[in-house]
């Protein structure tokens, strides 16, 4: 069972990973961190991946920057958010060096900047035009920018799985202040969006990948704290049409101990290689337990 | 001083600043570039009209030759939601498309990185830009995922980084949406080239470009791409709490021009919103025109057509008068 869906998915991938050894967004196209993370990820531990897993992550790994941080792409200079899937990476394949603890410094030295002491300032007198609990430390895209959901639980995804190899108080902290951001973020229908539930007084919606994102980053907490949210997930899923919504939900549900349908082996496969590796990843026979951090830190 | 104190203090000393600068009157807008800038106010009274032949009488009142051109139109595509209208309408994108294909471009293609949702396709759908594009997806680039290279010195950072795509087009269509917006007071052309930014450099969103001043960033967007045209989709605009939340409002038109600050300031005037009072148009002053006097409005005048746009609270003071 799977086979058709799951094989069609990582011929795609197999079949366009760049000479550099990494993947772009699509085929034939610069090769980026992001897409070649969920890559490596969808195709470790399948036959006669090895070598090519290798030259991926040597490319990544020369786009470390001597702060620790990873650059997302060649043709970027400076590090972002995908320094967390770099070290979630580095994890999987085992590697716990002074390189990936450059990287993990670099994430806890990184904060949202709507916690600085003069947003928490207007926060306090209700000068912000957004009604957003500013107390708590979540990630941004880019350092020196305010925190969203979905860099906040990629960098908690990392941190948790790299956490027992990292004894620290500072990134046990940073977790629970990461988790404690996306619970105060949500909107007031039940979901997530990129992290704003509330603009000028007018409640905001959420979004099914986000919302997705979201529980991936709380695995751990209390199912009864996350009721409400996964009947919100459960409800996206049944409706969105977006593919990598499903994706990301689908993941994200099986973290919370549930089942969703599988989908239909004949569903096409896009040129898309990052929805490729997710859909991948999400599938029952797929390595989507590579991003469980089995709860907290 | 105790903590409470300097808050106390800090607090009305920021306070007391906000209200200075908001009674504060605006100073007089400097002349601009030299000469006038022609603006095409062309009617549709719904997405049924004759689009084509519309742009095609804009296009031609404005004088712009794409012959041999590589075009890349650029919807304002962001979120969708059914009861309202968020996206530039697809019927204005598949006229765009077939306009430029016919007036002798070289390549005619269609660019968007919208700033919250990640997937783009998907938008694409929901808003029919699939279903009513022809060979959509073969002239379809997402701009948040396209490759990328740096340009110097943009709005004071050394490097930036921008698609490919953008940065080989001949000419770049803003084919905007005409809504009020609760941060900008309104989005129009200019403001469109924020889906420019791509977000596998700068996220989603594109936070960046709030740090760096939103108002800030409208204008450094339209200084660092020059070769562009406007066609604003204001058959039906949005007011109220735009650019998501608010509400349809038909204004019946298509407004065109080579000079987007031009565009804007019509549209604001169409909209019933005074564009000298918009912090972007200010600061893009020398970069179009504003005034009323400068431009030359072609087509409609802005009095046949003006209809006031609802505005929040918080942008009432816009109101033209």
């Amino acid at each position: 069972m799977g086979e058709l869906y799951l094989e069609s998915r990582l011929e795609l991938l197999r079949s366009s990973q760049n000479p550099d050894g990494g993947w772009g967004y699509f085929r034939g196209k610069q090769s980026w961190l992001e897409p070649t993370a969920y890559a490596m990820l969808a195709l470790h531990g399948t036959p006669d991946s090895e070598a090519s897993l290798d030259r991926a992550w040597k490319l990544i790994r020369s786009w470390q920057l001597p702060n620790g941080s990873f650059r997302p792409g060649g043709e970027v200079q400076d590090g972002t958010w995908v320094t967390a899937q770099a070290v979630t990476l580095a994890c999987v394949r085992g590697l716990y060096d002074p390189n990936v603890t450059r990287s993990v410094d670099w994430m806890l030295r990184v904060v949202g900047a709507e916690h600085s002491v003069a947003m928490r300032t207007a926060s306090y007198f209700h000068l912000l035009k957004t009604k957003l609990d500013v107390s708590h430390q979540g990630w941004p895209w880019r350092d020196g920018n305010a925190s969203w959901i979905e860099p906040t639980v990629h960098t908690l995804v990392a941190l948790k799985k790299v956490a027992q190899h990292y004894p620290s108080a500072e990134l046990q902290h940073r977790v629970r202040e990461g988790e404690a951001m996306i619970l105060t973020r949500r909107c007031s229908d039940g979901g997530w969006n990129c992290g704003n539930p509330n603009v000028l007084n007018f409640d905001l919606p959420s979004y099914p990948e986000t919302t997705g994102l979201a529980l991936i980053g709380l695995q751990g907490r209390s199912p009864a704290e996350l009721a409400g949210p996964l009947a919100t997930a459960r409800r996206f899923l049944a409706e969105t049409k977006s593919s990598l919504a499903k994706a990301w939900l689908t993941i994200a549900l099986r973290f919370h101990g549930e089942n969703p349908a599988s989908a239909p082996e004949d569903a096409k496969v896009s040129g898309d290689v990052m929805l490729a590796a997710l859909q991948t990843l999400g599938h029952p026979a797929g390595n989507y337990r590579l991003l469980q951090t089995g709860g907290r830190a | 001083m105790n903590r409470r104190k300097f808050l106390i203090l800090g607090g009305a000393a920021v306070v007391g600043t906000y209200a200075g600068t908001k009674l504060q009157k605006p100073p007089k807008l400097p002349d601009g570039p030299a000469g006038n800038s022609g603006v095409a106010i062309i009617r549709a009274r719904s997405y049924s009209d004759d689009l084509v032949a519309r742009m095609l009488e804009g296009i031609r009142e404005c004088g712009l030759d794409v012959r041999g051109k590589r075009v890349l139109l650029k919807p304002n595509l962001v979120e969708f939601d059914s009861s309202t209208v968020i996206n530039t309408d697809a019927s204005v994108i598949a006229a765009a498309v077939e306009v430029f294909e016919r007036l002798g471009a070289a390549e005619v293609k269609i660019g968007e990185g919208p700033g919250h949702r990640r997937d783009t396709l998907d938008l694409a759908d929901d808003a029919r830009y699939r279903a009513t594009v022809p060979k959509f997806e073969r002239i379809f680039t997402d701009l948040n995922r396209d490759d990328v290279s740096p340009i110097r010195n943009f709005a004071g950072e050394s490097r930036f980084y921008f698609p490919n795509t953008v940065l080989a087009a001949d000419l770049i269509v803003s084919l905007a949406k005409m809504k009020t917006h609760h941060w900008a007071g309104a989005t129009l052309s200019m403001k469109n080239f924020f889906g420019i930014v791509p977000g596998s450099v700068y996220g989603w969103p594109k936070n960046k470009l709030h740090y760096l001043g939103i108002s800030e960033s409208i204008v450094a967007l339209n200084r660092a791409f020059r070769n562009t045209f406007a066609i604003v989709d204001g058959v039906v605009g949005m007011e109220g709490n735009g650019p998501i939340q608010g509400t349809p409002k038909p204004a019946g038109v298509l407004v065109m021009g080579r000079d987007l600050v031009a565009v804007d300031a019509t549209c604001c005037r169409v909209m019933g919103i005074d564009p000298e009072k918009l912090t972007y148009l200010r600061q893009a002053a020398d970069l179009g025109h504003v005034r009323a006097e400068r431009i030359e409005q072609r087509g409609e005048t802005v009095a046949a057509v003006r209809t006031n746009f609802a505005l929040i609270d918080e942008y009432k003071d816009l109101r033209l008068g």
